[in-house]
């Protein structure tokens, strides 16, 4: 690690004054635990690091209006895996943040620091997509809403601007008779990152589906839909031959590279097994 | 030279946790990075990022002008060092040339490791690429670029004594292919006939990785010259006076000037039995004139440790239809990277001799390549190539529908039939470890396990095992066994206690002298103090060491009857140690304390000679150790992924002397086994770069990926070592590939023959043939 | 480069200690508090040896810079027990002759004691995952699991007797 000077804010505005008046290549610090490893490895050397950890707002978890939930961007994967509201309302959530790292990475690892990582394998991503969830980026100019979709830009690239940060993320309720689900596969249990993952989300309506969404991670630069596989699912009754049909649509979707965590043809290959299994464990819980 | 079993006392057979066991729980053990002297200087080191390269300039001045760097060394400033680096311990610093991504090109030493690191940033090198000769199948040939520099020997010394095994005929290297630094070949009878002879023939080609000995504390070392220009190292190591001769030769100093002081180890495994990080920080402490401490990095580790070698083994083999074995031919290949250092003839003599096989060709190959070199581990090359043998066994098996056992008993060698290299088989367990794990519950209820596989929603079912072992390592060593005042005993030794040796050392003293083992205490000196003493490697300690200290102990045993003999007026041989005295057989009350004898020997103007007992051995026989382990998995059909249920590890250990230890062996020897057969292994690019230099690609398996290893300990004493000890350290990491590979064979029909076996390998080889449904 | 001072609470006490911004917890706990229980086995989080305790929670201190512990509470295994005084997952331990090297042995009673403080009734499994993040390379994991469970096991039975 080389050397660096750090900063201590403790409100949201502190912290963008302090983005302001430093040059870009400033990092912030929440979790650390990608960051870290990256200035240990000196693919990073900045000359200025704003530790996040005094600023309380960005640790919050509060109800949204209609039902959904705010999510600060400083909540730890730890919380999520463990906070009841998490575990009832956005199973998949909580499903992939019990699935970061092991229990001391979680107790530091952050909803925002995996997502402004930007890791085409970032778990907590397919299921934030899959439930149509916003980001809330607050910036000089004040704060903007988008959605997570785009929020991913390419390989460790996001829309945030160097003088941004993000605060919070903002899921909205899911409508009656929904279930989600999320699936990776790891070569170990444990300490190991997603060689694919996938995030379904189904809601049923007297025995169609109503709305689909398959989310995939490591299969591409950004987590992404598949936008195919989810409107062959809409409006119909969902059989196994459908869930079939679905995964092979995932499938089409993905672009994945051979690299020496898992080639393409494997990588392909799970995308299929993974959106089949995600879907009919959806649809069990949808029918709950 | 047959041992006698002494009654055991409070000594062997005994499971006794370690004492140093309540520092290990409270973290008060000292490892090199956790000792602090004032003005310490922290070291880093730039590293080449080529595999080959010529050097042509390096420009050091910005990092020696940086505040807080003390010291800056390149080749430039070392010309003790020698031109043609003869092993990898000399290669410091790169003096003209690169041979693998990591080959050190500069050091510095600085008040903190972020100034260090600053410094290295500040360092230019200019370097001329030139083509590297990665793939060992590519570098065999003539043409290959060179790796090594012309007019070095390969250095085999040290390949010889870890593996114990007769060199078998070497053959003067081809003038043309510039990179094989060993050969062998080994044959017995016409393998040409025996081939044409047969039924059913079976090649395959089996490969493994290199793989890293996976030590959770990176090598790390610390060096300090005093006044007189003496040096002191602190030093992570499996061997003290190995480091110490090499270090000696490196820096061409003498060993009396040179101190080693072996620190809590941090695990080695093979991996820490050659001088790697000692000579730079000893330059660099020298040029700083102040204590300096160098801890590589787990990237460093993983990309310029010195790992096991890369193993590639084309297996033929032919038999007839009812079993019998005709013929066998093999070449393995070893990729030992940029130096040579593995040992070449453990692989033809299990690949031919573990079975009988009436006819064999055995050739072998040490190639060199642009990576870096090796150095052992733990049963170095036997787990690769049983991997080869023992799959191979399981498929003959299968193909002429032989049951796996049977066909392996039937063919398995005994004491005194000849191994590969001509030499008999001496006295092993073979028979009696494959016997006992055959009975156990778990492959007797195999076929009710498959059945039960593919339906209810479970995966493919299936059950393997392997036979494996080591043939146990010798080497020359010392002890002596002191009486104290008080009646206690102190024992000194010169080794380095990596496996919880020093307990089972006590309980061997205790039982030899006639002591309760809390009065004995196991020191290990450094090389100033203790008696010369080889590596803590090879699973020759206890073998070795334990009967240094043993007979030690019996000199002393013998001293002090004969004392006692005087003070009482009676015959040794009517004298007995019990409960500390020395008593007359039958007349309790004539009887002398062992501290009286203890402090007779200390007394001012006393002529009682103060009990010192002595041992200097070495050895000739071998004790080869045998392991059979079992694995029963359930494999999901679609992504691959194994769930290891049972693992169960039969291991002979000749006699026990701390079976609480030597379970620990096998639980922690079978686990880095399934590591190699699951999920391990370096993988490195066309251009020779690694690319899983971190934990997070070099994957070791954790807690949730494992079944509690059931150990059953075989007892078939050895006839030279302490009451019959085998070494018991290496066995366990040896059938694990092969009893995975065979299992993974029986759930699914799909036969894996390169390693690790990875859930991408399973699903793929299932993907493009389904599985075989029972 | 100005060093900052730290204040936080360490194995009980409260602690001033000047450290570098760029310092991780882990350094400053081992060279600046002299607290060498916890180990860098690899620096990234992949290891589990650097594990302590912070406000109770297990981390990986190799991961935190060390202001980020500013105002908190640390506990290293210095701070779980003594020779003299021995948790009773460090006797369990040594009992049944889990240490070999020693190396990552801080970082798994750590991980140990965060679960039973959790889940004073781990099934064998949930003992598994709860160590998932402490790597061994010489124990197999087989005696640790024995060792946590039936200390697990004996506290139950205190609790059912009181």
């Amino acid at each position: 690690m080389r050397r660096f000077e750090l900063a201590l804010p403790r409100s949201v505005d502190e912290c963008l004054a302090i983005l302001s008046g430093q040059g870009p290549g400033t990092k912030l610090l929440a979790g650390g635990t990608d960051l870290l490893p990256q200035l240990k490895n000196a693919l990073l050397k900045p000359a200025h690091v704003v530790d996040l950890s005094g600023v309380a707002e960005l640790r919050l978890i509060q109800d949204a209006d209609g039902g959904g939930l705010r999510i600060g961007a400083a909540v730890t994967a730890r919380t999520l895996e463990l906070d009841e509201r998490v575990r009832s309302r956005y199973p998949s959530l909580a499903e992939s943040a019990a699935l970061v790292g092991s229990v001391q990475v979680r107790n530091l690892a952050t909803l925002g620091g995996n997502l402004c990582n930007a890791a085409p394998s970032a778990d907590m991503a397919p299921p934030l997509l899959a439930l149509d969830a916003e980001a809330v980026i607050a910036g000089p100019g004040g704060r903007r809403r988008v959605p997570i979709a785009p929020f991913f830009q390419g390989v460790r690239r996001t829309v945030l601007a160097a003088n941004e940060l993000l605060l919070e993320l903002v899921i909205p309720a899911t409508a009656p008779r929904s279930g989600g689900a999320y699936l990776r596969h790891t070569p170990r249990r444990e300490l190991d990152i997603a060689v694919v993952g996938v995030a379904s989300q189904l809601t049923m309506d007297n025995g169609r589906c109503r709305a689909a969404r398959i989310a995939l991670a490591a299969v591409a630069p950004v987590p992404l839909r598949a936008t195919a596989a989810e409107q062959a699912l809409e409006g119909q009754a969902i059989t196994p031959a459908l869930i079939e049909r679905a995964g092979a649509l995932a499938q089409q979707a993905a672009t994945p590279i051979s690299d020496q965590r898992g080639s393409a043809e494997f990588r392909r290959h799970l995308v299929g097994v993974l959106t089949r299994r995600t879907l009919a464990s959806a649809l069990a819980r949808a029918s709950v | 030279m047959t041992m006698k079993t002494t009654r055991d006392v409070k000594g062997v057979g005994l499971s006794i946790p370690r004492p140093d066991g309540a520092e290990k729980v409270t973290g008060r053990v000292q490892y090199v990075a956790d000792i602090k002297p004032r003005g310490l200087l922290h070291a880093k080191l730039l590293r080449s990022p080529h595999a080959h390269a010529r050097i042509l300039r390096i420009d050091v001045e910005k990092a020696r002008a940086l505040p807080g760097v003390r010291a800056v060394l390149t080749a430039a400033d070392v010309p003790e060092l020698k031109r043609k680096a003869p092993t990898r311990a000399h290669a410091v610093l790169a003096i003209d040339r690169v041979m693998f991504v990591g080959h050190p090109v500069a050091a510095v030493a600085a008040d903190d490791p972020a100034i260090a690191e600053e410094a290295l940033d500040l360092i230019q090198v200019e370097y001329e690429i030139l083509p590297a000769a990665v793939d060992p199948l590519e570098s065999m040939k003539p043409g290959a670029p060179p790796v090594a520099d012309a007019g070095t020997e390969a250095d085999t010394s040290e390949a010889m004594a870890h593996g114990a095994v007769a060199v078998a005929k070497t053959e003067a290297k081809p003038t043309k292919a510039v990179n094989v630094s060993q050969q062998s070949k080994l044959n017995r009878g016409d393998v040409a006939a025996g081939f044409a002879a047969s039924d059913v023939v079976i090649e395959k080609t089996y490969r493994v990785p290199m793989v890293h000995q996976g030590y959770l504390e990176p090598h790390a070392v610390l060096a300090e010259w005093d006044r007189t220009g003496s040096l002191t190292l602190w030093a992570s190591t499996q061997g003290s006076f190995n480091t110490r001769s090499e270090v000696a030769d490196v820096l061409e100093i003498p060993e009396n000037r040179i101190r080693v002081i072996p620190v809590e180890c941090g695990g080695g495994f093979g991996g820490k039995i050659r001088a790697l990080c000692e000579p730079i920080t000893a330059l660099l402490a020298r040029a700083a004139g102040r204590p300096v401490r160098y801890v590589m990095t787990r990237r460093e580790e993983l990309e310029a440790g010195m790992p096991a070698p890369q193993v590639i083994i084309r297996l033929k083999t032919g038999v007839k239809r009812d079993g019998t074995l005709m013929a066998l031919e093999a070449e393995t290949v070893l990729d030992t990277g940029a130096f040579s250092g593995t040992v070449l003839a453990v692989s033809g003599v299990f690949l031919a001799s573990l079975y009988k096989w009436p006819s064999f060709e055995v050739r072998g190959f040490e190639v060199l390549t642009h990576k870096p070199s090796v150095a052992a581990y733990r049963a170095p090359v036997a787990p690769q190539t049983i991997f080869a043998i023992d799959s191979h066994m399981d498929q003959i098996a299968r193909a002429i529908g032989v049951d796996a056992v049977e066909f392996r008993r039937r063919h398995l060698m005994r004491e005194g039939d000849p191994m590969a290299n001509g030499q008999p088989w001496q006295s092993n367990g073979a028979h009696e470890v494959l016997d006992r794990v055959a009975a156990h519950p778990l492959w007797q209820s195999r076929a009710e396990w498959a059945a039960s596989g593919g339906v209810d929603g479970h995966g493919l079912r299936g059950t393997g095992l392997a036979l494996g072992g080591w043939l146990g390592g010798l080497q020359p060593t010392g002890a002596t066994v002191r009486l104290n005042p008080d009646g206690s005993l102190g024992v000194l030794t010169g080794q380095v206690d990596i496996a919880g040796t020093n307990i089972a050392l006590a309980q061997i003293a205790a039982s030899a002298y006639g002591i309760d083992v809390d009065k004995v205490k196991i020191t290990t000196g450094d090389t100033d103090v203790a008696p010369v003493t080889g590596l803590s490697a090879g699973s020759k300690t206890i073998y070795t060491v334990g009967v240094a200290v043993m007979q030690a102990a019996q000199d002393a045993r013998k001293q002090t009857l004969e004392i006692a003999a005087k003070e009482l007026e009676a015959s040794v041989h009517d004298l007995e140690i019990e409960d500390g005295r020395v008593v007359v057989r039958g007349a309790p009350d004539h009887s002398i304390t062992l501290a009286q004898i203890g402090k007779k020997g200390n007394l001012y103007m006393s002529k009682v000679e103060p009990v010192l007992g002595v041992s200097h051995p070495a050895f000739s026989q071998q004790a080869p150790a045998f392991a059979a382990e079992l694995a029963r998995l359930e494999v999901d059909p679609e992504t691959g992924e194994v769930t290891l249920r049972d693992f169960v590890v039969v291991q002979d250990a000749g006699k026990a002397i701390n079976p609480l230890a030597v379970e620990g062996q096998m639980q922690g020897g079978s686990v880095q086994s399934l590591g190699m057969a699951l999920t391990e292994g370096l993988a490195f690019d066309p251009a020779g770069r690694l690319t899983n230099p971190s934990l997070l690609d070099y994957k070791k398996l954790t807690a949730a990926d494992l079944p509690s290893i059931e150990t059953i300990i075989v007892e078939v004493p050895s006839p030279a070592g302490p009451f019959g000890a085998r070494g018991v350290g290496e066995p366990p990491i040896v059938p694990a590939p092969a009893a995975i590979a065979n299992a993974v064979a029986d759930a699914t029909g799909a036969r894996i023959t390169e390693l690790p076996i990875t859930p991408e390998r399973i699903a793929l080889a299932l993907a493009s043939s389904p599985a075989v449904s029972r | 480069m100005a060093k900052h001072v730290l204040s936080v609470t360490v194995n009980g006490e409260a602690a001033e200690v000047l450290v570098q911004p760029y310092e991780t917890l882990l350094d400053a706990l081992r060279e600046g508090l002299g607290l060498t229980g916890p180990k860098e086995g690899c620096g990234t989080g992949d290891c589990g040896a650097c594990t302590v305790h912070l406000d109770g929670n297990p981390v990986a201190s190799c991961l935190m810079l060390a202001m980020q512990a500013r105002g908190r509470s640390v506990t290293t295994i210095e701070g779980l027990g003594r020779p003299d005084a021995l948790h009773d997952l460090q006797d369990a331990f040594v009992r049944h002759g889990v240490p070999q090297c020693g190396f990552c042995i801080p970082g798994v009673l750590m991980s140990a004691a965060a679960l039973l403080a959790e889940n004073p009734r781990p099934s064998n499994d949930e003992i598994r995952y709860g160590i998932a993040g402490n790597l061994c390379r010489c124990t197999g994991y087989t005696a640790m699991v024995a060792a946590i469970a039936e200390t697990a096991a004996a506290l139950g039975h205190e609790e059912t007797r009181r």
